[in-house]
């Protein structure tokens, strides 16, 4: 019976028992389960931050994990009226700093890669040794320093340190990329006139698009998270970013739990749009360039 | 006549190394010339630089040996900041201790789970699942650190927390305790958190290291009959060691610079029971304005990030193919 109901179609029905009984043999199905129960645990603390998001008091003390009805939705509204004030203060000093970052840190990373100007290798190295140097040694200075240059409390506190710093590793990964774009079309070029401007900006830059996108996103996930150097650089509350944002409304909100989540959710929200665009970018970036040492 | 003005021109150049060419000595100055412009290309990297990374590291090497309180005159003490530091101080000798474990448990983590889900996912069959998979391990890597941070805060609170809600779930009522509030747990709350220990990019470096192996070797190890759990140990995890290499050295200076985790979760409490020297720093400098004495345990840090890199990379041979 069954030869009669294959013949129809018999080579295509042999393939799929074929590749069904493959992948049960090569064990997919157990590592789906366990990825699957992996990836459940690393979800469950948004899963319940979602949940309880929608909560009023009561709710809460009622029953804490489970979804309840009615919704509260105006949870998000009173956590907006605080936190999107944070999340502007974040968005100007990540998207300034990314910008000065990744222009200042092509250029150089340019120079170093194309010229073999004397010197070269003394000024990478003197780049690359800051790679060793921890946040815990410069903090202190670092915050005198701004604070005899009277930046505390501006918006310069974080970008001007922001660029320096992140210049550092994108030089690195930059300089790297650069010297193994394929020399021969600058020859090309620069036989057609182009200058030294002009082969960096219409040939570099457009080859390197890739990578230059993976270091500008480390670089905003670096400051959108970082903590320590707001937290010490900025007492205003009309400048706080959003770490020390949420910081401070979760000691403001300490047992009015919904709203507080709420204002987790909306926190998040930003980044999951710039991942949402670029996690093609982002995973293959980090895939394929070979990063080990 | 004219070679030999040449020659009087550069004299000490020509001493130094007699081999070299005239062109090339007379080209170092010419060099530097027609490069200029890339000197001009450097300049803002390394005004920025110099202001607020060079200046700070040697400034905080250097005050490392003062006592140095704002509003008063440095005072230069030599060693007199690490004396009290190792002998007397012992908060920080406590805070050693327990940076120590979590480090450790932060590299034993990060060597196992993540690889062991860059493992699964290299493996699936279907190149679909595959990439949806490494998409939705990076996802929880964009929720930012705070968030993430204060609901672990969350899920150890001691009235409303998940931990404890689950415990009861189970009928273990009689382990409920506010586990960040307790001296007893706190520092193993801190070093816990975090389950299922599998960090989005750490699980993807791993993997790019794992699609590096080259298909004839993976080919050639099923003709051979290794397959499995053993090729994982013998051919797998030879082959990645820059990665894990990488990953190790990440590790340890996450472990060691980890403290603002402590600083959000406990501060350093209840007392100094989780302590750790980042954040006994933070203190010292912030709340008790003693920046001297906090630019020593900085150079402290600094030293053992230092020699511990330097050691993990010496020690573990990466060998490519």
């Amino acid at each position: 019976m069954a030869v009669i109901e294959g013949q129809s179609r018999p080579i295509q029905r042999l393939q799929l028992a074929d590749s069904w009984r493959r992948a049960w043999r090569s064990g997919d199905w157990w590592r789906q389960l366990v990825l699957l129960a992996f990836l459940f645990f690393m979800f469950l603390p948004f899963i319940i931050t979602f949940i309880i998001s929608f909560k009023d008091i009561p709710q809460f003390d009622h029953a804490p994990f489970r979804v309840t009805f009615p919704l509260h939705p105006v949870n998000y509204v009173d956590a907006w009226r605080i936190v999107s004030r944070y999340i502007y203060n974040s968005l100007i000093a990540s998207s300034a700093s990314v910008i000065g970052m990744v222009i200042l840190a092509a250029i150089a990373a340019w120079a170093f890669a194309r010229y073999p100007f004397p010197g070269r290798e003394i000024f990478f190295f003197g780049v690359l040794a800051l790679l060793m140097v921890p946040g815990e040694l410069t903090l202190i200075p670092a915050f005198l320093l701004v604070k005899t240059l009277g930046l505390l409390n501006t918006r310069w506190v974080l970008i001007a340190p922001y660029i320096a710093g992140g210049q550092v590793f994108a030089i690195f990964i930059l300089r790297q990329f650069f010297e193994a774009l394929p020399g021969e079309m600058f020859e090309a070029a620069r036989i057609d006139g182009a200058n030294e401007w002009q082969v960096f900006r219409h040939i570099g830059i457009p080859l390197s698009q890739s990578i230059l996108g993976v270091v500008a996103i480390m670089h905003v996930l670096s400051t959108w998270n970082d903590i320590i150097w707001p937290l010490v650089t900025l007492s205003s509350d009309k400048l706080m970013t959003l770490t020390i944002g949420l910081y401070a409304f979760r000691t403001a909100y300490y047992t009015i739990w919904g709203p507080l989540m709420a204002g987790y959710v909306i926190a998040s929200i930003p980044l999951i749009i710039l991942f949402a665009f670029t996690s093609r970018l982002f995973v293959e970036g980090l895939s394929s360039g070979a990063i080990k040492m | 006549m004219t070679t030999d003005e040449m020659r009087a021109t550069a004299p000490n150049a020509t001493q130094v190394n007699p081999t070299i060419p005239e062109e090339r000595v007379s080209g170092l100055w010419e060099r530097v010339y027609r490069y200029r412009f890339v000197y001009v290309m450097l300049v803002p990297t390394f005004v920025l630089l110099f202001t607020f990374n060079y200046y700070p590291a040697f400034m905080g090497l250097y005050r490392a040996f003062f006592k140095w309180d704002i509003g008063l005159q440095p005072e230069f003490l030599g060693l007199g900041n690490f004396q009290k530091l190792f002998l007397e101080d012992d908060v920080f000798l406590k805070s050693l201790r327990h940076v120590s474990i979590l480090t450790s448990w932060r590299v034993i983590s990060a060597v196992t789970f993540p690889f062991i889900v860059a493992e699964l996912i290299f493996n699936l069959r279907n190149h679909i699942h595959k990439y949806t998979y490494r998409v939705l391990i990076i996802l929880p890597a964009v929720v930012p650190g705070i968030v993430n941070l204060l609901l672990w805060q969350f899920i150890y609170d001691g009235t409303h927390g998940l931990l404890n809600a689950f415990l009861e779930g189970i009928g273990l009522e009689n382990l409920q305790q506010p586990w960040l509030g307790s001296p007893k747990t706190s520092l193993y709350a801190v070093t816990f958190m975090g389950f299922p220990w599998v960090g989005g990019v750490t699980v993807l470096i791993y993997l790019a290291g794992l699609q590096g192996i080259s298909d004839e070797i993976i080919d050639s190890s099923l003709v051979d009959g290794c397959s499995g759990l053993r090729r994982i140990f013998a051919i797998d995890i030879p082959l990645i060691l820059g990665q894990f290499k990488l990953i190790i050295v990440l590790a340890v200076i996450g472990g060691l610079q980890g403290w603002v985790a402590i600083f959000v979760m406990t501060a350093g409490g209840p007392g100094t029971a989780s302590m750790v020297p980042g954040l006994w720093m933070y203190n010292n400098a912030f709340l008790w304005n003693k920046m001297g004495y906090a630019s020593a345990i900085g150079m402290f840090l600094f030293l053992l990030i230092l020699s511990l890199t330097i050691l993990n990379i010496k020690f573990m041979k990466t060998s490519d193919v």
